[in-house]
């Protein structure tokens, strides 16, 4: 057999290398933050700090299980085996130079994450999972430098601002103003939940990131930065895939080695 | 002679190898016995709700909830008289006395599951006749045993056919077959894919294998019988049927063992790679500047073949961890999203699993409306693109929920699913295709 490693991700510019560092789980994302457990449980807002989490149905002990060879074999994550509710965590990432694309959210979360379930729309990104598996996935996810404050927003509801110019300090526009820049402190503080609720105390997430810093790190192609069309292996690759795709559905047995 | 030369190792559902080398051939809806013998249960197996038929007639409650008639009430003893109801039904649904018709007496008199006579079946052109010949007589059963009077015998007729023929179905009604009626068919031959996922994980006792066996033979046999498998796509579907739903060489259980403590899904999709290229099915085809190497394949089929495996077992990883049905969308989008980036090749269905993920998480996550996974199926508008290689995951998905939806699979199935999972060849296909494969290889 051949010596097979991962690759992850295809092309040959700055923006295909960080996804692919993004996408590949031995890759440890860097710390950049540090928000407490509570805090990141008030910015979600599914229950109270320290209040028991809710169950959806009975511990997977208590209740026991149908014979079924794969609930055998694979390992329930802690939620599920306590039964927790689903709960989700949801992103809006602005078209500027963000370290994420919604479709990395996706991308990354599968390739580092077990038992989540990640949609992409246009302007967000929910990842939903078990209450407790949530909240360590979220921790990753909003500490790490995949998420910057002013350009990243802990958005439930009322998501829209992806596409907007970003204002006088650099910050993504929130219809329900979640965020602030606090001007003394050159952090951003969250001062309601990701639903838009109020919070009691206002939750500092840090200083946005610099221009430079992002577009250095950012996974997004803009004919600003660089541009989808400079990736000649990528565009290869996606033609290739169309190509491939198209064939197939043609006559797959004529589709070899090519 | 065998059309096509692959062979493959059979295993059962605890990956424990059955028979070798076995003629994809004979796992074909076209010459396997016991796949046969599972579409003619389907057609010929019905379930009735006697239990339900007792309290509409009871209450007036008939033809659909809310429905209730003021003094048009009957108060049979339906349930305690379910052995004498079930000979006389036997009786009338028989065509000769050594033929095929079967009615047996389930929770102690509250369902009855139905077998009508395949002559019957074999007298006419439609499927129905299970549904119609059962509920027909039914309603002359109950009439004669319980002596019903010229002006009452409506409410029986309403009681088991519900609102139907004012309806196109039979509303509010009692008795039930898997298949649903031919006009909510969305185009030919897809009647064997209108069968929603509560039911199948149901019959198989949430056996997540079974599940996707059950579900996946439905679908391949659609297949064939809606014009897709066949000439140039016969042996993509033999294939995908072998390895994705039956577990052909044990592709699937593997996978899922190999991940099973704390895989992700995109340890999934390396473990799908790694097979693939051990096992010759692709190869590299060339390395770019960047170190990215594209991989190629001879057999594109195959290639599809593993890859509908490793899209079955990375729905088991995930939502077997999650033990939740609702991440199956998220997996059938980005399984092939990132198998693609990994090798360059297409994914399963070559894109239409993708795009079926797409729709489907839309309408499974309360955005456009819609349901859980359990009320999809194969015939379903946003879930009949790919080709019968997304519903055995939703199927299993199903199995693995332990119970995080609001509409329970119990609840959507209703009596169905627990009364048709007393046919053994339902609730354990695997098995029964299995040895019926082996039965018949020789003469392929």
């Amino acid at each position: 057999m051949a010596t097979y490693k991962p690759q992850y991700y295809p092309g040959s510019t700055k923006i295909a290398k960080n996804r692919k560092k993004y996408m590949d789980p031995s890759y440890k994302l860097k710390k950049l933050r540090t928000i407490s457990d509570d805090d990141l449980v008030k910015l979600m807002g599914h229950r109270v700090p320290g209040e028991a989490y809710k169950s959806v149905h009975p511990p997977l002990e208590e209740m026991g299980e149908p014979a079924c060879p794969i609930r055998e074999l694979v390992e329930p994550t802690p939620g599920a085996k306590a039964g927790d509710r689903i709960r989700y965590i949801q992103f809006t990432d602005s078209v500027y130079f963000t370290p994420l694309t919604p479709y990395m959210r996706a991308w990354m979360g599968h390739n580092r994450y077990r038992g989540v379930d990640i949609g992409v729309l246009s302007g967000r990104v929910p990842l939903e999972a078990r209450e407790r598996d949530l909240e360590k996935v979220a921790k990753d996810l909003v500490e790490t430098e995949i998420f910057d404050p002013a350009r990243c927003g802990i958005r439930g509801a009322t998501v829209h601002g992806h596409a907007l110019r970003l204002d006088e300090n650099g910050m993504m526009f929130d219809a329900l103003r979640r965020f602030v820049f606090d001007k003394k402190t050159g952090e951003v503080v969250y001062v309601k939940d990701q639903i838009g609720v109020p919070l009691d105390k206002p939750i500092s997430v840090g200083k946005p990131l610099k221009e430079e810093e992002l577009r250095e790190m950012t996974s997004e192609y803009r004919v600003d930065g660089v541009p989808f069309r400079e990736d000649k292996e990528m565009i290869e690759f996606i033609q290739r895939l169309h190509m491939l795709r198209t064939e197939a559905g043609f006559d797959p047995n004529k589709v070899k080695g090519i | 002679m065998a059309k096509y030369p692959d062979k493959i190792d059979l295993y059962d559902d605890r990956g424990r190898v059955f028979a070798s080398k076995v003629p994809v051939e004979a796992l074909s809806p076209l010459r396997n016995p016991a796949i046969q013998k599972i579409i003619s249960y389907v057609k010929q197996c019905v379930s009735v709700n006697l239990e339900g038929i007792e309290k509409a007639l009871a209450t007036g409650e008939v033809g659909g909830k809310w429905c209730i008639i003021r003094g048009r009430s009957l108060k049979l003893d339906l349930v305690k008289n379910a052995e004498s109801i079930a000979d006389s039904l036997k009786n009338c649904l028989q065509v000769t006395k050594d033929d095929d018709t079967d009615v047996k007496v389930l929770k102690g008199g509250k369902h009855l599951l139905v077998q009508v006579p395949a002559k019957r079946l074999n007298a006419g052109v439609e499927y129905t006749t299970g549904f119609t010949a059962t509920a027909a007589a039914l309603c002359c059963t109950i009439v004669e045993n319980f002596k019903v009077n010229i002006w009452d015998a409506d409410m029986v007729h309403a009681a088991v056919w519900g609102r139907y023929p004012q309806t196109m179905d039979p509303l509010g009604g009692n008795v039930s077959s898997l298949l649903s009626v031919p006009q909510q068919n969305e185009g030919m031959g897809y009647a064997l894919r209108n069968v929603p996922c509560a039911h199948i994980a149901l019959i198989t006792k949430k056996n997540a294998m079974n599940a996707a066996a059950l579900s996946s033979i439905l679908e391949q046999a659609a297949m064939f019988e809606m014009g897709d498998a066949i000439g140039n796509f016969e042996r993509m579907h033999l294939l995908g049927l072998a390895y994705q739903g039956l577990n052909a060489n044990n592709l699937v259980y593997d996978i899922v063992k190999e991940n099973a403590k704390t895989g992700t899904l995109g340890d999934v999709v390396v473990s799908t790679v790694k097979r693939a290229i051990a096992d010759g099915i692709i190869k590299p085809l060339e390395k770019k500047a960047s170190g990215y190497t594209a991989y190629t394949t001879e057999d594109l089929n195959k290639w599809n073949a593993y890859a509908a495996a490793g899209l079955l077992a990375g729905t088991m990883i995930t939502c077997g961890s999650a033990r939740s049905m609702q991440h199956c969308p998220s997996v059938f989008i980005y399984f092939n999203d990132l198998l693609e980036r990994e090798t360059g090749l297409p994914g399963v269905d070559f894109g239409r699993v993708a795009g079926t993920g797409v729709e489907m998480a839309f309408f499974s996550h309360s955005i456009y409306g819609g349901g859980n996974p359990a009320v999809f199926n194969g015939n379903h508008i946003v879930t009949r693109h790919s080709k019968g290689f997304t519903i055995p995951c939703v199927a299993a998905a199903v199995a693995l929920d332990a119970g995080t939806v609001i509409y329970t699979p119990e609840k959507i199935s209703g009596t169905v699913g627990e009364t048709l999972s007393e046919v053994p060849e339902l609730r354990e296909p695997l098995r029964y295709v299995n040895e019926a494969a082996v039965s018949i290889h020789g003469g392929i």
